[in-house]
């Protein structure tokens, strides 16, 4: 699988000291109080954390879904703290693929089509569309699906095409959301072994997920609590709670 | 920038066929909501038709009035707001006037006199008609400059005209009231108790601006009509010019013959009034264009009306597909992208209705021609304009909807359902 690949920084993601507040009804809550960390090129990274530790915030940080209250996220090489909304609709077509706890799709649209979206928003003909989002569906085993509707699909094939739709643009990373969520166990498991599969071909992945068993297979995982890192290694020790490494410490991963 | 260009045309097929998409999706609620569209939009085509029909229809009976030919009168033509009270004073137009027309005008053919009582009761010895007959007493030359043909019979000489003799030339409506079945030629008939005998029937005019019929009419001879009616006050005069194109010039020797006649200072302006076809057609025209814009005034209130309703659905279906907009714009989609793509579905909604409109105005038009005989005729400009401000309205009122879908955030939208 191919690759895209920058100049200048070894590292594709750099976070500096990010936080994110919000104000809920005139109360100022802290989401993400000052997070550092950076992934290179072919990582696959879990970010791990119960409910409420701030990693749904820094999941939309780090897919420039939102931007941060301060410091600085720079995504290949490029500064996305302080994008306008139309700048950030750019980067995350073009560097990108989303892979969601609910699938997301567009359920009036065919597989094809819907796996076709990202590249509608890169201004690409229909035909020379077509002909990708078939190779990324052929990428994910779902070929001789590509013309049903979500609806017609069961759970595991709706998140694989999810997947082909997050592949097919070829983006710096693939970010999932509990890709595995919706899923039964052995679903989730077919889906574990496609992350596998890219993971060998030279993506780089980042999986947000409370699961300490999925966090437990990714080469390297973050745990945050409280808006902060508290653990940042191999995969294994921070899922099983093995490893507690203060931020400044873990920073840089494997 | 040829790139840019044919990136926008993608991305307007795209929006194109999203569009078609959503309404083969929902068709009853698109048709429901095109509905005020469709109504206006067949409205305003129905009402050009009709204007459009009488206009031309207008202007070919005015043109059919006598070619050549022009009328002085000291009243002016009947449209618009006239100050009845301030023409009556002018002086009255004579038979000798008329005469010195003829003689002292030398690009001046042919010239009548005449005088019209409407709505006046004609009987038979045993059938009287309606109150609706238009009596005209008329010189022997109105046969030349009126534009009537006689179909059957005669018309009345220059001697019967000058002796008074107690003859009438009648319209068909007249003929076929009074005497159903029979030959009227040489048939009685009475103008309020006096006797006339019929010695010609006019050929079929049909009706004058689809209303009045133009062959409810009799003619006789002015001074038989000075009997029946007493002495005309002011009459109508009826000027042909020779050629065609003395026209201009017999109007001007006409004029000035009667400036002088009538002692109208230098710079004053006429006391009488000069009216050609073509100024009765003008007056005619503009009148049609007030109605023309009073209608489409009217008529843009109901797209307006019709434009609210496609506001409302389009909020509806901003609101249901909350979701996909938050989709589409996680996966890459710019504001623009989205404003166009909801911007677009309106317009798209609202020229369908536009469409349909004009289809539906076409057939009501078509029908009322075939079914209630009045002549229609659809411009083209009113099919032009209709699906212009049935697509403006649609912009005005999908921009706001789109821009509320253009403006939401990814992450939230995402989360609805």
């Amino acid at each position: 699988m191919s690759q895209v690949n920058g100049a200048g920084s070894p590292r594709l993601i750099d976070v500096q000291d990010v936080t994110r507040v919000f104000h809920v009804g005139g109360e100022e809550v802290r989401a993400l109080r000052g997070v550092s960390f950076g992934i290179s090129r072919g990582e696959w990274v879990a970010i791990i954390g119960q409910s409420g530790s701030g990693k749904s915030t820094l999941m939309n940080v780090l897919g420039c879904l939102d931007t941060p209250s301060s410091g600085r996220y720079m995504l290949n090489n490029k500064d996305v703290s302080h994008m306008t909304d139309d700048e950030l609709a750019v980067v995350r077509n073009e560097e990108i693929g989303f892979i969601f706890q609910t699938f997301q799709l567009l359920p009036k649209e065919t597989a094809l089509s819907n796996v076709e979206l990202p590249l509608v928003y890169r201004g690409m003909r229909a035909k020379e569309r077509r002909e990708r989002a078939r190779a990324a569906l052929a990428k994910v085993h779902l070929e001789h699906r590509m013309h049903h509707r979500p609806n017609e699909l069961s759970g595991g094939q709706r998140q694989r095409v999810a997947i082909a739709r997050a592949l097919v643009a070829e983006p710096s990373m693939l970010l999932a959301d509990e890709p595995t969520g919706n899923l039964d166990s052995a679903t989730g498991e077919e889906i574990v072994r496609l992350f596998e599969e890219l993971h060998r071909a030279g993506n780089t992945l980042v999986l947000v997920t409370h699961e300490p068993k999925l966090a437990a297979r990714c080469p390297r995982a973050i745990r945050l609590s409280d808006g902060e890192i508290v653990a940042d290694g191999p995969g294994r020790q921070v899922a099983l709670g093995d490893l507690h490494a203060p931020p400044a410490q873990a920073a840089g991963g494997s | 920038m040829f790139q840019r260009f044919q990136a926008n045309l993608l991305a307007m097929a795209d929006n194109l066929r999203l569009a078609m998409g959503t309404f083969l999706g929902n068709p009853l609620r698109t048709l429901l909501t095109l509905l005020g569209i469709v109504i206006g939009v067949t409205t305003v085509i129905v009402m050009m038709a009709l204007i459009e029909g009488l206009r031309l229809k207008v202007n070919n009976d005015l043109s059919q009035l006598g070619a050549n030919t022009f009328e002085v009168s000291k009243w002016p033509s009947g449209f618009g707001r006239v100050n009845w009270r301030m023409y009556a004073r002018r002086k009255n137009l004579t038979l000798e006037d008329m005469r010195a027309i003829q003689e002292f005008c030398p690009s001046v053919g042919v010239v009548s006199a005449s005088d019209t009582s409407g709505g006046q009761k004609i009987s038979s010895s045993t059938i009287e008609t309606r109150p609706g007959v238009q009596v005209t007493g008329a010189t022997s030359e109105y046969i030349n400059t009126s534009g009537i043909t006689v179909a059957a019979g005669r018309f009345f000489s220059p001697v019967e005209a000058v002796d008074g003799r107690q003859v009438a030339v009648v319209g068909l409506d007249v003929a076929d009231t009074l005497f159903p079945g029979m030959e009227p030629l040489g048939q009685q008939l009475r103008i309020k108790g006096r006797p006339f005998t019929v010695v010609g029937v006019l050929q079929r005019r049909g009706s004058f601006l689809g209303m009045v019929s133009m062959d409810n009419v009799l003619i006789v001879p002015m001074r038989s009509y000075e009997m029946v009616y007493g002495e005309v006050d002011s009459v109508e005069v009826a000027v042909q010019a020779r050629e065609p194109e003395l026209l201009d010039k017999a109007k001007e020797e006409v004029t000035n013959l009667m400036r002088r006649r009538r002692d109208v200072a230098p710079l004053a302006p006429n006391d009488f009034e000069v009216h050609t076809n073509e100024s009765m057609t003008q007056t005619f025209n503009s009148l049609s264009q007030v109605i023309t814009i009073a209608s489409f005034g009217v008529c843009l209130l109901s797209l307006i009306v019709g434009g609210i309703g496609i506001l409302n659905i389009m909020l509806v279906s901003v609101t249901e597909r909350t979701k996909e907009i938050g989709i589409r714009k996680a996966l890459g989609a710019r504001r623009f992208r989205i404003l166009a793509q909801f911007a677009t579905e309106a317009v798209m909604m609202s020229l369908l209705g536009g469409a349909i409109g004009v289809g539906l105005g076409f057939g009501l038009a078509f029908l009322s021609r075939w079914v209630l005989g009045f002549n229609t005729v659809v411009p083209g400009w009113a099919v032009v304009l209709s699906l212009v401000m049935s697509s403006g309205v649609g912009l005005v009122f999908g921009i706001y909807p789109a821009a509320r879908a253009a403006r939401l955030d990814p992450v939230e939208a995402m989360r609805s359902e």
